[in-house]
């Protein structure tokens, strides 16, 4: 991608101005996006993205600059351009930089390697799940089907001598199907992805997924709208893990806790959940979204314990947290391309499983909301406040499912939220999503069985 | 290898290999951002970045690439994708690249001075504008992000019929958000402005003050009980509301389904205090353009006009299939998409209330400041947004306190033919603004 003496040349002129650590990221990217509208392929596109960032830090401060001009003179221009912001002087570079070239493990086998020759029969898969979505019911009456790929080769070098490389796939389908019912428009969605290459849509459930997506727009678009105020929730397995990623997950990003601004922070050893939450970030898991071998600081990404029985037990901590919080880092730096300085950033997210059954949760639920698929959501991490939107919710009455409801949109803060967890079932699973931060747009996982919140705003209408 | 080079290759090359006609649409910018934190730099950032998509007509369909890097080595990668992406087209309605229109509008004077101020006057900016904030109420605790940054960017467009459309901007934004804290209470609250000419033009002093009266304000809050309100959207979450339903006046979107404004032109399709424009050509305003991604020149469009709509947003192809003309709302959401449909400047046109005479004619309501969770809480196919919020209780036409933890359920559609009064407090921030808007009643969750 770069020879590494050009690289070794650009970190020792990044370190001229008395900056203490210098680190480099090359990105080579292919990414391939078909689209297709009411069973009409209208998008085919591919792109190369080609870049290298630089980021050289002083104690607690960070330069960071990037370019796509590869050219030799561009990148010592940039380097020494990004090392003038470095403040305070100091010894001049005399560091000798020596780079030791290592390979990593790959933890994540890729079957079929994205490529162009592979558009027509990923047409047909797109086929399958407009059939299979438009097909579901009468009241469907538009879809639209998309599947992308990407394969990211990154270099990661810096001024301790480190110098990997690895290559990232991605692929991912997406289906809308949208659901007319007089005035009234629904859309549903689904979309599944993986750290893999095109084996991971052979063997999904293409039509399962389409009539998923089919099915919360034809319920919903139908559907009343949820009732307003505190009420019990129960979040279904899989995605609905986005609640512990938006109340907890982002909260424990050293990018807020470093300054001591999140309500998690300087709380370790405590009790912040319900004693039934374990909640862990593991970024080695098989073939997984949120995956990686190495993160984008070229650390081993690995298991991290969050949470055990309700105690907290650590934070996701990039290089520069580590800096600033004095403790190590746990492979948490994360970024979306180039294009961006890494932070600290959650991979897969999930909460453990617990002792209860999905059947025993409904079944001891009186009265409340049943959130069986969600959206996304967000959260303000100095304050806690988060929020996520349930794309799919029914009532439940008397320890049964009942009928459904829209608009059921949930809020809450998070240590407050975590410690009304009461019940937790035994059936782990995870969904996929795009997470949105400082550092970009990342592919992460959020996953949990299925749990109940005893008491939680909910975001209804009253009087309808 | 520069741009031009780059193109003259990419068409010689493309030619011999059978594509009829090529366009390059190409964006570069540089930027340098500094934010401080306690009184130190916290982050410096520096950008050179460019990309290029190419489009071009092969066996009569229109296939596109994209590159950022513009070396010889990947003309093949993009001249072969965009080949093997054209083929598999289905869609009838074909792209075709523009000759160009007769005439373009004057382009605003760009400020070349802007992209070479030097680092320490942003660094100097961003400090005052901490100490400003920090100094000016002792319950602000940390300024949490603080920044000051200049960017300058280019567009151009190059086609084998013609066209040659290039446009150059520059933008300094100073962003401030704070935290607060008292009685153990956290709340935050930021501002931000901008200038086309200069870091020095903003007023650094003013957007400190109303980041931290931002923040402060919001101490002290709770919920309400969940009921109906009278709702004041201040015009900051009423630009962000609007924001979010843009597509639905997408030709595109109402084509293809998505929208239900399709079938409503000159229908009534919101209040008559309503009169929702577009101008790519207005002055000093951060968003503009005097052409679109197709290279069509742009114009003022009203797209409401006194609740009436008007016009959807038209590229050349939605344009033709609807038999009209184009409203010049070709877009590209990033360089490297394909040709879509978007607005340019679009605001709500402002009525002759100032907010305070908005709030002193509320007995019992609620003004919403900020609205949360927008990509997820709200559902263009439907208009229906539930959306966490936060905002102030107002009671006998006086703001009596902050309110938090309640969410605003509703309906796009409703909400726009449901618009009581418009505010006269119109700001452009960005490309899509609006006065504050107040709704007779709107669904809030609370306790």
């Amino acid at each position: 991608m770069i020879h590494p003496t050009q690289i070794q040349d650009m970190l020792q002129a990044a370190l001229e101005t008395g900056g203490d650590f210098a680190e480099v990221f090359v990105e080579d990217r292919t990414n391939g996006q078909l689209g297709m509208t009411g069973g009409v392929v209208d998008t085919a596109l591919s792109g190369r993205d080609f870049g290298i960032g630089i980021r050289i830090m002083k104690e607690h401060f960070s330069v960071y600059a990037y370019t796509s001009d590869m050219s030799e003179q561009s990148l010592i221009r940039l380097a020494k351009s990004a090392a003038k912001a470095i403040r305070g002087g100091g010894a001049p570079g005399t560091h000798a930089i020596t780079l030791h070239p290592h390979t990593i493990p790959n933890q994540h086998p890729i079957a079929i390697i994205p490529d162009g020759s592979q558009k027509r029969a990923k047409i047909d898969m797109m086929r399958r799940a407009h059939e299979a979505a438009s097909q579901y019911d009468p009241s469907i009456t538009q879809t639209s089907v998309g599947i992308s790929n990407s394969i990211q080769n990154v270099l990661i070098a810096n001024s301790n001598g480190l110098l990997v490389e690895d290559t990232r796939t991605y692929t991912r389908m997406r289906i809308s199907a949208i659901a007319t019912h007089g005035e009234h428009r629904q859309s549903g969605f689904r979309g599944p992805g993986a750290y893999a290459g095109t084996e991971f849509l052979e063997n999904l459930n293409i039509e399962e997924n389409a009539r998923h997506a089919a099915r919360i727009a034809t319920t919903m678009v139908k559907a009343g709208y949820a009732p307003s105020g505190r009420l019990p929730v129960v979040i279904e397995n899989g995605f609905g893990g986005v609640l512990f990623h938006e109340a907890c997950g982002h909260g424990l990003e050293s990018t807020a806790v470093a300054h001591g601004t999140s309500v998690f922070a300087n709380k370790i050893g405590q009790q912040v959940a319900s004693p039934l939450v374990t909640a862990i970030d593991d970024g080695t898991i098989q073939n997984a979204w949120g995956s990686l071998n190495i993160d984008d600081e070229g650390a081993p990404t690995q298991r991290n314990v969050l949470i055990e029985n309700g105690i907290l037990k650590g934070y996701l901590i990039d290089r520069m947290g580590s800096r600033q919080m004095g403790v190590p880092a746990t492979g948490s730096g994360r970024r979306q391309s180039y294009k961006f300085a890494p932070a600290s950033r959650m991979n897969n997210t999930f909460i453990a499983n617990g002792d209860s059954t999905r059947e025993e949760i409904i079944a001891n639920t009186e009265y409340g909301i049943y959130a069986k698929s969600l959206g996304g959501g967000s959260v303000n991490t100095s304050t806690s406040e988060f929020n996520f939107a349930v794309e799919e919710a029914y009532m439940i009455r008397n320890g049964k499912i009942a009928e459904p409801v829209k608009g059921a949109t949930l809020i809450g803060k998070g240590i407050e939220t975590l410690q009304n967890i009461d019940m937790v079932s035994n059936n782990l699973d995870h969904g996929q999503g795009m997470c949105g931060s400082v550092s970009g747009s990342l592919p992460v996982n959020c996953g949990q069985p299925t749990i109940r919140v005893s008491e939680m705003t909910v975001g209804g209408r009253k009087g309808e | 290898m520069n741009i031009q080079q780059f193109q003259e290759a990419l068409f010689a090359i493309g030619r011999e290999m059978g594509y009829a006609d090529m366009e390059i649409y190409y964006v570069n910018g540089r930027s340098t951002s500094v934010k401080v934190l306690k009184g130190e730099i916290d982050q410096y950032t520096i950008v050179e970045n460019g990309g290029l998509s190419f489009r071009g007509v092969i066996n009569g369909k229109m296939g596109y690439a994209s590159t950022e890097k513009l070396e010889l080595d990947v003309i093949d990668f993009l001249l072969e994708e965009a080949r093997s992406n054209a083929d598999i087209l289905e869609s009838e309605e074909q792209d075709e690249l523009f000759a160009g229109s007769e005439s373009y509008p004057e382009q605003p004077a760009y400020a070349s001075t802007l992209a070479d101020t030097v680092p320490e006057i942003l660094i100097e900016a961003a400090l005052e504008m901490e100490r400003t904030a920090l100094a000016a109420d002792p319950r602000i605790v940390m300024a949490r992000h603080c920044s000051v940054s200049i960017r300058e960017n280019e567009v151009l467009i190059v086609n084998t019929k013609g066209l040659h459309c290039h446009r150059r901007k520059s933008l300094a934004t100073a962003y401030v958000y704070v935290i607060a804290a008292d009685h153990g209470e956290t709340v935050t609250g930021g501002w931000h402005d901008y200038s086309l000419r200069s870091v020095e033009e903003i007023d650094i002093v003013d957007v400190a003050h109303k980041a931290v009266q931002e923040a402060v304000s919001k101490l002290g809050a709770h919920t309400i009980q969940s009921d109906n309100y009278p709702v004041i959207f201040r015009h900051d979450a009423a630009a962000q509301l609007l924001a979010a339903y843009t597509s639905v006046f997408s030709a595109e979107s109402v084509d293809k389904g998505f929208s239900r404004l399709a079938g409503k032109l000159g229908q009534k399709v919101a209040s008559e205090r309503i009169t929702l424009i577009d101008d790519p050509l207005m002055e000093n305003v951060p968003a503009g353009s005097t052409f679109d991604a197709e290279g069509s020149a742009t114009c003022r469009n009203e797209i409401i006009k006194d609740g009436e709509l008007r016009t959807y947003f038209h590229n050349r192809k939605t344009a033709r299939k609807a038999g009209v003309e184009s409203t010049s709302h070709a877009s590209k959401g990033s360089y490297n998409g394909k040709i879509g449909v978007s607005y340019h400047n679009l605001y709500v046109e402002p009525g002759t209330s100032t907010l305070e005479e908005m709030i002193r004619k509320t007995d019992r309501g609620l003004m919403i400041v900020e609205l949360q969770g927008l990509h997820a809480g709200t559902n263009t196919a439907s208009g229906n947004f539930s959306l966490a919020c936060l905002g102030y209780w107002i009671e006998q036409g006086q703001v009596v306190r902050a309110v938090n933890q309640i969410t605003v359920s509703g309906n796009f559609f409703d909400v726009l033919q449901q618009v009581e009064e418009v505010g006269n407090d119109l700001r452009f921030t960005g490309s899509c603004t609006s006065p504050s808007l107040k709704l007779a009643a709107l669904s809030i969750s609370g306790s």
